[in-house]
C-alpha cells in the first residue's frame, strides 16, 4: 500500500490490525489449551507472553510511517479547540500579526513587480541590456569635451564611481548589428513620449515607443491580432505603420480584431495599424506601458529635428537590448563586443581630451527589463520593507510575550502531559503547531489586509507621476513568500515559550493549585527582554516617522517665490496637430485671449513648462563673456510673471508688445542680475543665447527669484524669454496657467470647451492645479511621512499592548506580595510607584539600546531627508518623549489595579 | 532476514511465522511476539512483503504474508552479507584457536 493510501485508509488498517493480533492470541490460547492448560490460565499466560496489545498496536502504527501526519492533525484539532476557548487572545494575536504580515505582503508585492520579476517574454534569462560607463561628462568652458555632445535620455551615477547610461547613438546600433557572433538578436528602442493620436477625428494623447525592426522578434512576442513590426517596416521610406497595445485597441477600436488595418493620425501624420501586442506585454520598461509602438525610422517622420540627429554619432538617444546566442555567457559576450564598440567610439573622438575618457561598454542582465523604475524605487522600497519588517518583529515579540504569560497558566496542563509520558519534543511540537496555526490565521487575514495595502500604496507611490504605471498584484510568488513568512513568524514567536513551558518540574507544578510561584523580583525574564526589544524597535520606527514628517514640513514651507493658490495648469501641443511656423504662435496667443475673456479668470499666460517641472538650459551669456551653463531658461507668454505673481524689481515684464518681429527681449531673475552685473542696473544691457535657437536679447526687467525645477536644491539664475520670438521651429508643447478666483478645478470644463473650439485636433492634457503639481514633485516624501506615521502608531500600539500585558501579568502574579505590603502599611501611591518603577526601568533599558541604534540607522536614510541632519535633536527628543508617555500610559492601568488590591482579599487568596 | 526467509517458503500468517522461527531454530531463537508485528508492518511498508487475507487452517480469516520481488532481492542481498560475515567470524575464530 502506498504512503498516501495508508494515510487515508486508516480506519481499515486499524480494523485489520486488531483482527490480526486477535487471531494470534486466539491460536496461541488454543494451542495451550490443547496442551492441557486450563483455558483461563492459558489466556493469562498468553497475555503475559504477548505483552500489552495497545503497545504493539502503537508500534505497528509507527511502522506505517504516517504517524507524524496523524499526530499533526490531532495537534491541529487540539490547537483549534484551545484557540476557540481563548477568543480574546486569539483575536488580538491574529489581528496584530495580520497587520504585520499584511504590510509585509503589500510592500513585498511591489518589490516583486518592480525589482524582481522578469519580463513576460520568451526566455528572459538570455536578454542583456547594453550600457556604458565613463568617468565624467566633463563639460568644459566651451561646452562638452567628451564624444557625447548631445543627448536625450538619462545618465546616472554608477554604483561605484563615474557615470552610466543606456543611451547610444544610432551608428553604435549598427556596430552591434554587424557583430552578431554572440548575439542572436539586437534591438533598439526609444520613448516617443506623448503623442497626439487622432482616430476618425477624435484626438487624444497616448504614450508611444519607437522600436527597431527586430524588437518583437528579439523579445519573442506573438501578436494578439494582425502582425507586429518586422525589420522591413523599419527603414527609410517604408510605409508608415504602427502596432498598438491590447488595452488601447479595446479602448479606441472596440477590440483587438478591429484594430488591424485601421488608419490613424499620429502627430498629424497618417499611419496604418498593422497589429496588436498581447495583453501581458508592456514593453521592456516596467515603468512605462506604451499605447503605440512605431518603427524607429518613424522618428524621422514625426520629429523635425530628427533628420540631423538620427545618424549623428555624437547624439546619444536610443537604448538597446540584445539576446545572447544559446551557450554564450554574459562575460563572453562582453569580451567579444567591447572590442568593436571601443574601436567605433574611438573613431568618433576628435581630440586627445575626448580620447582620454571614452564610454566603455557594459553588458548587464536584461531579463528584468530596464532599470529606470528600479533605480527610482529600489531604495524607498527597501526602506519600507525594513520598516514593516521591524513592525512584524514587534508583533512577533508581542505574541511571544502573551504566549509566555499564558504558558504560565498552562503549567499544570504541561505537567500532566509530561507526567503521562509525553516526550518533551512531542509537547514542544504540539505547542508549535498551536502557534503556527495562530500565525496561519494571522497570515490569511494579512493577505486580505495586503489587498487594501496594495491599493493604498499604488495611489501613494504613483501619486502625480502619470507616465509611470505601477502595478503590483498578489501572484503565487508573493503568496508563497507570505506563506513562508507566516510559518517563520509562527516558529519565531512560538519556539521560546514552547521550550520554556516544557521546562517544568513535574512534581511541584502538579501540586500547585494556581499559578503563583514566587520568583525573585528582578530576575531578568524572557518577557522583560521581549518588552525591552519592542521598546527599542518602536523607537526606531518613531524616529523614522519623525524624520520624514519633519522633512515633509520643511519641503512644504519652502519659499516658492510665486503664488501656488488658485492656479489651474494644463498642457497642449499644437505642433503635434499640424500647426507650424508663425501660425503656431498666433494659435497659442489666440487661445490665451479666449481664456482671458472667461469670467472669473483673472490672468492667463503660458510657458513651455510649468516652473516646478522646468529644467531647460541653454548657453546664455553677456556678449564677450564666458558661457555660463548654470543659467536656466523659461520660454513664456505675455503677462507670465503677473499671472504667477512673481514681483518685478526693475523695469517691465514681457508683454503684448513683444512680438515676433520686434526687438528680442528677456527678463532676468534677481540672482542672474546679481551674478552677472553685481550692483549695476542690468536693464538695457544685452544678452546672447547660443545653441540651436540663437538670439541677441535686450534685458527689459529684473524679477524676484522664484523656484525653478522642483523644491529641492538651490534656485538657479533664470532668464525668461518670449516664446514667440526667435525661431518658431522650437515652439512645441505649452503649459497654460490660469489665475482664477475661487476653485480652479471648476474651470476645467470651460477650458476643454475653449480649446476644442480653437482646434478640435489639439487635445488638452495634464489638467491640474499648481498645488497638486507641487505635491506631485514631493510625492515620495508625502508617502513616506504618511506611511511612517501609520507605522509608528501601529508599532507603538502593539508595543503598549505588550507592555500592558506583561505588567498586568506581573501584578496578578504578585497579588499576594502586594497584599502583604499593603497590610504592613504600604501606601497606594507607593504601590503605584513600585509598578511604574519597573515600567520606567524597562523603558530606560529599551531607550538605552534604541537611541544609539536609531542614531546609527538614521544615517542610512540621510538621502531621503530635506533641510535637516539625520541626528536631528528635536526629532530624537520628541520620539523619546512620545515613547515614554506611551509606556507610562500602558503601565499606569496595571499599576492602578495593583494599588486597588484589598489586603484582606489578597491574603486569603490561596 | 529471518522473517523474510521464513516467508519466502510460502505465504504464512504472523502466528505461523513466530511458530516456525521457534521450530526451525530449535527453540534457540525466541521471537518476542510483541516485536514481531511492528517488524512485519515495517517490511510490508517497505514493499518487501505483501499481505492478503485468507482462510487459515483453523477456518478463521488470517493475514498471510508473502515475499515480493523486491523482498526476494533484499533477502538475497542480506543472505550474501550474512554468509560473508559469518565466514569471516569463523575464520577469525579458527585462527585464534
Amino acid at each position: 500500500m502506498r504512503w498516501a493510501q495508508r494515510l487515508f485508509k486508516r480506519g481499515r488498517l486499524e480494523h485489520d490490525l486488531a483482527k490480526e493480533l486477535a487471531y494470534h492470541v486466539e491460536r496461541r490460547t488454543a494451542e495451550l489449551v490443547a496442551e492441557g492448560v486450563d483455558p483461563r490460565e492459558a489466556a493469562r499466560r498468553v497475555r503475559l507472553e504477548f505483552g500489552g496489545a495497545d503497545e504493539i498496536k502503537e508500534a505497528c502504527r509507527d511502522a506505517r510511517g504516517t504517524r507524524w501526519v496523524e499526530d499533526f492533525l490531532l495537534d491541529c484539532r487540539y490547537a483549534l479547540r484551545t484557540m476557540a476557548s481563548n477568543k480574546a487572545f486569539t483575536a488580538l494575536a491574529a489581528l496584530s500579526l495580520a497587520l504585520g504580515i499584511g504590510a509585509n505582503t503589500a510592500i513585498y508585492s511591489f518589490m516583486d513587480s518592480i525589482l524582481l520579476r522578469s519580463l513576460p517574454v520568451r526566455d528572459p534569462e538570455s536578454l542583456v541590456t547594453l550600457s556604458w560607463r565613463m568617468r565624467s561628462l566633463g563639460r568644459g568652458e566651451k561646452g562638452p569635451v567628451t564624444v557625447l555632445r548631445a543627448m536625450s535620455g538619462s545618465i546616472y551615477k554608477a554604483p561605484t564611481s563615474g557615470l552610466m547610461a543606456e543611451i547610444l547613438p544610432y551608428p553604435a546600433f549598427e556596430v552591434f548589428q554587424k557583430n552578431d557572433s554572440v548575439l542572436s538578436s539586437v534591438f533598439a528602442f526609444r520613448r516617443a513620449g506623448r503623442l497626439n493620436l487622432s482616430i476618425k477625428g477624435q484626438a487624444d494623447i497616448a504614450s508611444g515607443t519607437y522600436v527597431s525592426g527586430d524588437y518583437f522578434r528579439g523579445l519573442g512576442i506573438p501578436p494578439a491580432a494582425g502582425r507586429l513590426l518586422i525589420p522591413d517596416d523599419d527603414r527609410a521610406g517604408a510605409p508608415a505603420v504602427a502596432v498598438v497595445s491590447l488595452g488601447f485597441s479595446e479602448e479606441r477600436f472596440g477590440g483587438a480584431a478591429n484594430a488591424a488595418g485601421q488608419s490613424i493620425l499620429i502627430n498629424n501624420v497618417p499611419f496604418t495599424v498593422v497589429g496588436v501586442t498581447p495583453p501581458e506585454f508592456f514593453g521592456v520598461d516596467p515603468g512605462v506601458a506604451p499605447n503605440v509602438y512605431l518603427p524607429l525610422h518613424a522618428n524621422l517622420l514625426l520629429e523635425e529635428r530628427a533628420q540631423a540627429a538620427y545618424l549623428d554619432q555624437h547624439y546619444y538617444w536610443i537604448e538597446m537590448m540584445a539576446r545572447l546566442r544559446p551557450g554564450v555567457s554574459l562575460k563572453q559576450a562582453q569580451t567579444v563586443l567591447e572590442v568593436p564598440f571601443h574601436q567605433w567610439v574611438e573613431s568618433t573622438a576628435e581630440t586627445d581630451r575626448q580620447r582620454s575618457d571614452l564610454p566603455s561598454l557594459v553588458l548587464r542582465e536584461g531579463g528584468g527589463g530596464l532599470t529606470t523604475l528600479r533605480r527610482q524605487y529600489s531604495k524607498p522600497l527597501y526602506l519600507l520593507m525594513t520598516l514593516v519588517g521591524l513592525i512584524l518583529a514587534i508583533a512577533c515579540a508581542n505574541i511571544a510575550n502573551l504566549l509566555l504569560a499564558r504558558a504560565t497558566t498552562r503549567r499544570r496542563e504541561m505537567a500532566v502531559r509530561l507526567s503521562m509520558g509525553a516526550g518533551r519534543l512531542r509537547v514542544i511540537r504540539q505547542l508549535l503547531t498551536e502557534s503556527v496555526l495562530l500565525a496561519a490565521l494571522g497570515g490569511a487575514l494579512g493577505v486580505l489586509f495586503s489587498i487594501w495595502g496594495i491599493r493604498f500604496l499604488t495611489l501613494l507611490l504613483a501619486n502625480g507621476s502619470d507616465n509611470v504605471t505601477l502595478s503590483a498584484e498578489l501572484n503565487w510568488h508573493v503568496l508563497a513568500v507570505t506563506a513562508g513568512l507566516t510559518l517563520l513568524t509562527g516558529l519565531l514567536f512560538g519556539l521560546a515559550p514552547a521550550i520554556q513551558s516544557t521546562r517544568v518540574d513535574v512534581m511541584p507544578a502538579l501540586k500547585e493549585v494556581r499559578a503563583g510561584r514566587v520568583r525573585s523580583r528582578w530576575r531578568i525574564s524572557l518577557s522583560h527582554v521581549l518588552v525591552v526589544s519592542q521598546i527599542a524597535l518602536s523607537l526606531l520606527i518613531l524616529m523614522a516617522a519623525g524624520l520624514f514628517i519633519r522633512t515633509l514640513s520643511n519641503l512644504q514651507s519652502v519659499q516658492l517665490g510665486f503664488n501656488r493658490e488658485n492656479l489651474l495648469l494644463f498642457q497642449l501641443n499644437a505642433r503635434q496637430a499640424g500647426h507650424r511656423d508663425a501660425e503656431i504662435a498666433s494659435f497659442y496667443a489666440d487661445l490665451q485671449a479666449r481664456l482671458t475673456a472667461v469670467p472669473g479668470v483673472r490672468n492667463v499666460s503660458l510657458s513651455h513648462e510649468s516652473l516646478v517641472n522646468a529644467g531647460t538650459s541653454s548657453p546664455i551669456s553677456l556678449p564677450g563673456a564666458e558661457q555660463d551653463l548654470s543659467t536656466r531658461l523659461l520660454y513664456v507668454g505675455p503677462g507670465y510673471l503677473t499671472t504667477m505673481q512673481i514681483p518685478m524689481l526693475l523695469g517691465r515684464e514681457i508683454g503684448e508688445r513683444d512680438q515676433p518681429g520686434s526687438q528680442a527681449v528677456a527678463v532676468v531673475s534677481e540672482l542672474f542680475a546679481k551674478k552677472n552685473f553685481g550692483g549695476k542696473n542690468p536693464v538695457g544691457e544685452h544678452l546672447t543665447m547660443g545653441g540651436r535657437d540663437p538670439r541677441d536679447m535686450e534685458i527689459i526687467g529684473v524679477a524676484k527669484d522664484a523656484r525653478y525645477g522642483g523644491l529641492k536644491g538651490d534656485v538657479p539664475p533664470v532668464v525668461y524669454i518670449p516664446y514667440n520670438q526667435g525661431s518658431q521651429k522650437f515652439v512645441g508643447q505649452m503649459t497654460y496657467a490660469l489665475r482664477t478666483s475661487g476653485d480652479p478645478l471648476s474651470y476645467v470644463n470651460t477650458v476643454r470647451e475653449l480649446a476644442h473650439q480653437a482646434d478640435a485636433r489639439v487635445p488638452v492634457s495634464n489638467i491640474t492645479t499648481q498645488t497638486v503639481q507641487i505635491d506631485a514633485t514631493i510625492s515620495q516624501e508625502i508617502a513616506f511621512a504618511k506611511l511612517c506615521a501609520v507605522f509608528a502608531i501601529l508599532a507603538l500600539a502593539i508595543a503598549c499592548v505588550g507592555l500592558y500585558g506583561t505588567m498586568s501579568y506581573n501584578v496578578a502574579r504578585r497579588t499576594n506580595e502586594i497584599g502583604i505590603r499593603m497590610a504592613l502599611g504600604a501606601q497606594r501611591g507607593g504601590v503605584i510607584w513600585m509598578v511604574l518603577r519597573q515600567v520606567f526601568l524597562l523603558a530606560i533599558v529599551g531607550l538605552a539600546i534604541g537611541v544609539p541604534a536609531a542614531l546609527a540607522a538614521s544615517k542610512l536614510v540621510e538621502s531621503f531627508l530635506f533641510g535637516m541632519k539625520p541626528n536631528d535633536p528635536l526629532t530624537i527628543s520628541v520620539a523619546i518623549a512620545v515613547l515614554v508617555a506611551a509606556t507610562v500610559i500602558a503601565g499606569y492601568a496595571p499599576a492602578r489595579r495593583a494599588s486597588k488590591i484589598d489586603p484582606m482579599v489578597a491574603l486569603r487568596h490561596d | 532476514m529471518l522473517i523474510l526467509k521464513v516467508v519466502a517458503l510460502d505465504p504464512i500468517h504472523g502466528y505461523g511465522i513466530a511458530q516456525r522461527l521457534q521450530q526451525i531454530s530449535q527453540d534457540v531463537l525466541q521471537v518476542q511476539q510483541g516485536s514481531l508485528y511492528p517488524a512485519l508492518h515495517r517490511l510490508e511498508n517497505r514493499g518487501w512483503l505483501s499481505a492478503d487475507w485468507k482462510t487459515s487452517e483453523t477456518g478463521r480469516e488470517a493475514k498471510y504474508y508473502s515475499l515480493t520481488k523486491l523482498g526476494a532481492k533484499q533477502l538475497m542481498l542480506e543472505d550474501k552479507n550474512w554468509q560473508r560475515l559469518s565466514e569471516a567470524v569463523r575464520l577469525v575464530m579458527k585462527a585464534a584457536r
